[in-house]
């Protein structure tokens, strides 16, 4: 698990999170989402205009990249699954976080690596993010309001951040699954 | 690329699944040896596409360093653009809204207004440091004989720190109810902002200090702050702003603010439940800042709310039930004795909300709402000798019907009715437009 | 208390009571004073500076009255012989030190200025007049004045402050005379003491008595006595004591008063703003009527009230505002028709310019006035709170 400091605050005991606006590197993440890995490959995806399109109708908004930075998980052969990094812009700055996906396309979880807002990090909540675990572009829920739950104050992050995870998922979806 | 995964995936799920009877040994070596060097050829076509991803990425680098500080679309996501923290950058924001208000009673009081005009500046600095500013323009136009205020409604500095914790510095929103720090049009359901949000917390309700905040892996975000407060030698008992809105009658704002009595404020905001909020948010200080020749040096405002948010699905559901307090104010009212408007022990408000996401087409959704809100501006006096006093106020009790429709993220057009059961000239019609970038 | 005070120094109008001996200042009283105002503060007291010879400001302004005069005299006497009867009754000179000159608001309203007409646009100025009206202290000129100041036991001083040369320019050494004064009545506490029962109880150091709170609450409530339109009783916002006046100006139509030589001439009337002293406003007949509000510290020390002296108690001032329009008759003559001469102080054609709209000289006969005559006897005791020298008993 991710380091944590304990600090005893006036309220009791509270525990904070150990890092400050870079809350994750890449390393951990692949860590975390696949501890049984072995061996990490850089696989990143280019999509063709065909897919691109295929992409838009299955996660209901457009594509938005050529390029995608995917990392396979392997434990020595075995696929574990895949790690997509992307980034979104939450109001007005960048949000990095990555999503794992298993090798169906369902998704694994998904990790915030970075958040700049002042507002809004409740998106790094556990409790949030497990929302994602277990759904695929086919399965559906991964809208805001129609599965994944609003975060009050803070609904542009949480809103950009679903539209991101909804279309990784869509990629992994017409990509793994030919 | 699409071909190495799918080669890739072949071939781990071959690897990794026992192998057949041994009948077809020979063929399946042959096979093995095929797809080896169909691997080979793999692995050298995957080296030219990193290594021309690595050109490709190298170059957007460039372009994106030699660009002068983007200041980025916030409403289309462009990261493949975007700096990511490589160097300062500005961003320009805000929001506005024009409203139209219509008293079904008094049609000749209808009345369009500006109602303001924001302009946000956030700079930020490097990783950790940034700089957010608001001003704004209330009422189209301010002059020295125009009904228009300008106004600085946010100035202040805001630090990471190592652990966690976040700090600020300057002129900040007090995080108190649901709207204080929350206030764009498109974050609130109705043309005018709620009263219990406006004339019992003091939206928008800013100070001048210093606050630290950080948050826990549970979903508990907290707040603290030690700021300027409100100056009760402001309280005009002559005039009715002090009816309209207690605290917004004796605000400061950071202007030229008297500060030998600062005030603190703590908030605790409860987000662990995806789609619920529960918080709340305490702010007490002196107002009288030992004044030379003052009967209320020992008043004291105290203000408290509990909030709470549920948005299950396409629900929207809130809540906030504030109270706020101002001690010691006998003597000081004694001096008052006659005027309308003396100085109020205690006010407090509640209003529950209901919004429906109830229609998406494109990127038009259209949410209809009901609120229903009771708040009382004064509803208790400390106690003045007889036939002396002023009698309490009534709560007044306002029902608020009406649907936000949302054109894309950032705009939205308003409408609703409202009707007041205490001071029934107040029923009115109200339309409006507002934006938020 | 105040019986105390009036018990002291006679106005000298008239009498001539009072020697032409050299004044001598009391003892530590303005060793913080500019050596300006102790040069004021002498040229105030000093008689020999008159036609007469024995009327100075003080004469009028007596610092024991709350440096108004100590008589109910309509006006006061002036002249070579003290026989000279003025047209106004003498204000006193307390709390001017914050009065604005005269200038008109954003919104059209005349506000400040010295004098009841606001005709002088400072103290200095204001000072001028008294030197050389033929009804108050008659000197010749301006050089008749600065004759009189060579012969004084102070003149070397004067000459230290203001230059040796000083005396040989008439017109500059009276205005250095009258910027004498300006700085006494600006920098002496005796001007602006603060110290009446009501700033104590503003301190939250003395309670008022039920009579003088009720008082209070009719005197600030809008719909009752309404008096603090005009004469403010908070503090301000930036903490300030209240000064009892906006200084602003209203027409009262008060009832013309022939004790005043000058009203005899039935074609004479006192104008105020619109004239006949005032010269600069003589075409705004809106104005013609309206003369300043002035504070009410230290109201109930007067026995003279309003511009024209028309009253001498102040129990009788408060029952005009509340009565003047519901018993006119009560204030009026009745001509010989047998109607009440309503606003008889002014011509005809303005009659009109007189405030009828504000609470609480808005109403009509048969109505209730606004306060009953218990009411107005808890304003006049609260009005007497206002009285400078208040001493908390020990």
């Amino acid at each position: 698990m991710r380091y944590r400091l304990c600090l005893p605050l006036a309220a009791g005991l509270a525990c904070l999170p150990a890092y400050a606006v870079q809350y994750l590197s890449v390393e951990q993440v692949q860590k975390l989402a696949y501890p049984d890995a072995t061996a990490y490959r850089a696989q990143d995806v280019a999509l063709s205009l065909a897919q691109m399109q295929q992409v838009e109708k299955l996660a209901g908004l457009p594509a938005r990249s050529v390029n995608w930075r995917v990392f396979g998980a392997y434990n020595g052969d075995k696929l574990l699954g895949y790690l997509v990094l992307d980034d979104v812009i939450g109001k007005f700055e960048l949000i990095s976080y990555a999503v794992a996906l298993n090798p169906d396309a369902s998704i694994r979880q998904v990790e915030i690596l970075a958040y700049r807002e002042s507002h809004g990090s409740e998106i790094r909540l556990p409790a949030w993010r497990r929302q994602f675990a277990g759904k695929s572009a086919s399965t559906g829920g991964l809208t805001l309001g129609g599965g994944i739950a609003n975060i009050s104050g803070a609904t542009l992050s949480a809103s950009h951040l679903t539209d991101g995870v909804r279309r990784i998922a869509a990629i992994a979806q017409l990509v793994l699954k030919p | 690329m699409k071909k190495n995964l799918i080669a890739s995936a072949v071939a781990a799920t071959l690897l990794a699944a026992p192998f057949a009877a041994s009948a077809g040994e020979a063929e399946l070596l042959a096979r093995i040896d095929k797809m080896a060097a169909e691997q080979e050829q793999l692995k050298a076509e995957l080296k030219a596409s990193l290594q021309k991803t690595a050109v490709i990425e190298q170059k957007q680098q460039e372009l994106a360093s030699a660009a002068a500080p983007a200041i980025a679309a916030a409403t289309t996501p462009a990261p493949s653009a975007a700096i990511a923290a490589s160097g300062p950058t500005t961003i320009i924001g805000g929001y506005g809204e024009i409203n139209y208000n219509r008293p079904s009673k008094n049609a000749s009081a209808a009345q369009t207004d500006v109602r303001r005009a924001v302009i946000g500046i956030e700079h930020r600095f490097d990783d950790k440091t940034k700089l957010v500013s608001e001003f704004e323009w209330e009422h189209a136009i301010a002059s020295a004989t125009d009904s228009g205020e300008s106004a600085i409604e946010q100035l202040y500095v805001e630090r990471q720190f190592g652990n966690g914790l976040r700090g600020k510095a300057g002129l900040f929103l007090i995080p108190a109810g649901l709207l204080n720090t929350n206030h764009e049009p498109t974050a609130y359901y109705g043309v005018e902002r709620n009263f219990v949000e406006t004339a019992i917390i003091p939206s928008t309700w800013r100070e001048a200090g210093v606050g630290l905040s950080g948050d826990t892996d549970s979903g508990l975000a907290w707040d603290a702050g030690i700021t300027t407060g409100f100056d009760l030698g402001k309280w005009d008992a002559a005039s009715s702003d002090g009816r309209e809105s207690p605290l917004g009658a004796i605000h400061q704002e950071g202007q030229l603010a008297k500060s030998r009595d600062l005030s603190v404020h703590g908030a605790l905001n409860w987000r662990g439940v995806p789609g619920l909020l529960l918080g709340g948010s305490l702010f007490s200080g002196k107002v009288g800042h030992k004044t030379e020749g003052y009967t209320a040096n020992d008043a004291r405002v105290t203000m408290y709310d509990l909030h709470a948010r549920y948005t299950p699905g396409l629900w929207d559901l809130a809540g906030v039930y504030a109270r706020g307090q101002i001690s010691n104010t006998a003597a000081l009212n004694l001096t008052l004795v006659g005027n309308p408007t003396p100085v109020p022990k205690a006010f407090a408000g509640w209003y529950l909300q209901a919004a429906y996401q109830a229609y998406k087409a494109d990127d038009y959704v259209l949410s209809p709402f009901v609120r229903y809100e009771q708040y009382n501006t004064a509803k208790s006096y400390e106690a003045l000798p007889q036939g002396l006093g002023v009698a309490p106020q009534a709560d007044e009790k306002v029902t608020t019907v009406g649907a936000n429709l949302k054109v894309g993220e950032g705009v939205v057009l308003k409408a609703d009715y409202q009707k007041f059961k205490e001071d029934k000239t107040r029923d009115r019609l109200n339309l409006g437009v507002g934006f938020s970038y | 208390m105040t019986a105390v005070l009036l018990a002291l120094t006679a106005c000298s109008g008239g009498s001539g009571s009072t020697s032409t001996s050299p004044v001598t200042p009391a003892p530590g009283q303005e060793t913080s004073l500019s050596e300006a105002a102790k040069l004021g503060e002498l040229i105030f007291k000093d008689g020999s500076l008159s036609a007469s010879g024995t009327q100075s400001c003080a004469s009028c302004h007596d610092p024991a009255a709350a440096h108004a005069p100590n008589n109910n005299l309509a006006a006061q006497f002036g002249g070579a012989n003290g026989d000279v009867q003025g047209f106004r009754a003498a204000p006193s000179l307390r709390y001017l030190n914050q009065t604005p000159a005269f200038f008109f608001a954003a919104d059209g309203t005349p506000t400040g200025g010295f004098d009841r007409d606001g005709r002088a646009a400072s103290l200095a100025i204001q000072g001028e007049r008294p030197f050389l009206a033929p009804h108050e202290m008659a000197n010749a000129s301006k050089q008749d004045v600065v004759d009189k100041l060579k012969k004084t036991a102070y003149v070397e001083r004067f000459r230290t402050q203001f230059g040796a040369g000083i005396l040989d320019d008439a017109e500059q050494a009276f205005n250095r005379m009258t910027l004498a004064l300006q700085a006494y009545q600006k920098e002496s506490p005796e001007f602006h003491p603060f110290d009446s029962k009501y700033d104590l109880f503003l301190a939250g150091k003395v309670k008022l008595s039920d009579q003088e709170l009720r008082g209070l609450a009719l005197f600030n409530d809008p719909a009752k006595g309404n008096c603090i339109a005009c004469h403010p009783s908070a503090r301000g916002t930036d903490g300030a004591s209240p000064l009892f006046t906006d200084f602003t100006y209203d027409n009262l139509g008060v009832p013309r008063n022939f004790k005043l030589k000058a009203n005899a001439n039935p074609a004479y009337f006192d104008l105020g703003l619109c004239g006949p002293d005032r010269t600069d406003l003589l075409d705004r007949n809106d104005l013609c009527g309206a003369f300043k509000v002035p504070t009410l510290r230290n109201v109930a020390t007067r026995q003279a009230f309003f511009h024209n002296g028309a009253f001498d108690n102040l129990t009788s001032v408060v029952s005009f505002y509340v009565r003047r329009d519901t018993n006119p008759e009560e204030w009026y003559p009745i001509g010989a028709d047998g109607n009440v001469q309503k606003f008889n102080d002014l011509p005809q054609q303005y009659r009109k310019n007189v405030n009828v709209s504000e609470v609480p000289y808005n109403r009509h006969p048969g109505m209730a006035p606004a306060l009953s005559p218990g009411e107005i006897d808890d304003v006049v005791k609260f009005l007497g709170t206002l009285t400078d020298g208040y001493k908390l008993n020990p």
